[in-house]
Formats: C-alpha cells, structure tokens, sequence
C-alpha cells in the first residue's frame, strides 16, 4: 500500500480574486477568521470537510474545483 | 446600520470597563490581604487600574479572536477565582476546625473550574483552525511544564528548594505563550 503523504493545492485565491471578494469578506461569509482565509490559500491549513463543502457551496462548484492533490513536488 | 453598530458599541465599551474594573478589585482585594494593606486601598487601586485597562480595550481594541462577551465571561470567571482565593485565604487565617479549613481549601477549586469551563467556551467559539492553534499551543505548554516539573524534580534532589505553584503556574502560561507563538507562525 503507498502511504505517501498527499498534499493539498487550492484555487481559492483565484475563485476569490474572479468575484472580486476580499480575504475578510470571503471570510465572513464562511463564518471563519480572515487568517483562516489566508492559511488555506497559502496550503499552510487544508480545512475540514465540513469547510470545504461550505466553500465548494458558496463558490457553486464541487470541492475538486476548488481543491486538488498536488503532485508536483514529489514525482 | 452604522449608527445602531456604534450605539451597540457604546454600551459594549461601558460593560467592558465595569467587568475590567471588577476583575482589578477582585485582585487588589486579594492583593491588599496578601500584603497587609488596607483591603479598601487594595480594592480601590484594583478597580481604577481595572477600569483604566478595560478603557484603554475600549478605546483602540486589540485584535481578539473572541467576540467581546466571551471576554466579559472570562473576566467575570477570573473574579471569581480572585474572590474565592481570597475567601480562602480570609479563612485559613481564622480559627477553623481541620474539617472547616478542607472545606475552605476546596474554595479556589470552585473559581478554577468556572475560569476553565470560560476558557472551553471561549476555544469552543473559535473557527477550526484557530481551535487547532489553541489546541496545539495548550499541548505544548502541557508537555513543556510537565518536562519543567520533572527536571525541577531533578534538581530538587540535589539541593535546590522545593518548586511553588506560582513558579509552575508562570512556567506553563510561558510554554503557553511559546507554543501559540510557534503555531501562529505555523499558519502565519
């Protein structure tokens, strides 16, 4: 079984950036901090089920168009 | 909008200087016994740097992660604790039975546990990964005072006095602060 460590790359930013949203109103419509915000755009926090569905229901797309396993440091 | 949002701030300022000002003459009570001044001076002192605190919150507030109640919670928990240490205090220095002097060494316990139910509250209330910094920066400051008491222990044994619980209490809000420092920067 391959138990390599998967991490986790976020469109957040740019899904933000194309409604022309802020960190702190995107935050508050989340219900989270706006250093939550930040944290998961720049992949130092991946955000639990429950977030990214929220997310994924805010922005109308599914949690795969927001978050994807990036492979690219590893191979 | 705006003017009920500054009216509704209006009052949150006066109830957090009232709470501020409480808490400080909880701790000059309990400080002017400590010290054997007059508890009336003590008190007096507590509440005006209190109040000047809780005005200083009021004029340019931090950056808290808590909204603003959860602060007067913990403020009112804090006096609390303050009241009964010094209930306990008071009491010790009476002349009670030993029964009565257990019953009164259980006094703090009461304010210690409203303090920490205030402190879950208040972790409860955060978003997840602030909860995660808290949790974290709390597990660090638990293994770095327990490695503090341990190797104190140590020393213990080879002469040095015996550790007090101010000591181990300034010890542990250290590793506290340490380790919420470190996670922040973590998730910066």
């Amino acid at each position: 079984m391959d138990l390599v460590e998967i991490q986790v790359k976020s469109k957040l930013k740019v899904l933000r950036a194309e409604r022309d949203w802020s960190q702190a109103q995107l935050a508050e419509a989340l219900g989270v901090s706006r250093q939550t915000v930040n944290a998961i755009e720049t992949g130092k926090y991946d955000p639990s089920l429950p977030l990214a569905f929220k997310m994924a229901r805010l922005f109308g797309c599914s949690i795969e168009d927001i978050f994807t396993p990036d492979d690219t440091e590893r191979d | 909008m705006k003017t009920e949002e500054r009216r509704s701030l209006g009052n949150e300022e006066i109830k957090t200087i009232i709470m501020t000002a409480i808490t400080g003459a909880a701790f000059g009570l309990l400080y002017g016994y400590g010290f054997e001044i007059s508890l009336w001076l003590g008190t007096l002192i507590g509440a005006l740097f209190g109040a000047a605190i809780g005005l200083r919150i009021s004029k340019r507030p931090p950056r808290m992660e808590y909204p603003i109640a959860l602060f007067h919670r913990i403020m009112l928990a804090a006096t609390s604790l303050l009241l009964t240490s010094f209930g306990y205090s008071y009491l010790l220095d009476q002349n009670l039975s030993q029964t009565q002097q257990y019953w009164a060494a259980a006094l703090p316990l009461a304010g210690w546990t409203v303090l920490i139910i205030s402190i879950g509250w208040a972790i409860a209330s955060l978003d997840e990964m602030q909860r995660r910094i808290q949790t974290e920066a709390i597990a660090i400051g638990f293994a770095g005072t327990a490695i503090f008491v341990g190797g104190y222990a140590l020393f213990q044994f080879a002469g040095l006095s015996e550790v007090n619980l101010g000591l181990v209490l300034f010890a542990m809000s250290g590793f506290w602060l340490a380790g919420k420092l470190w996670t922040l920067w973590r998730y910066r």
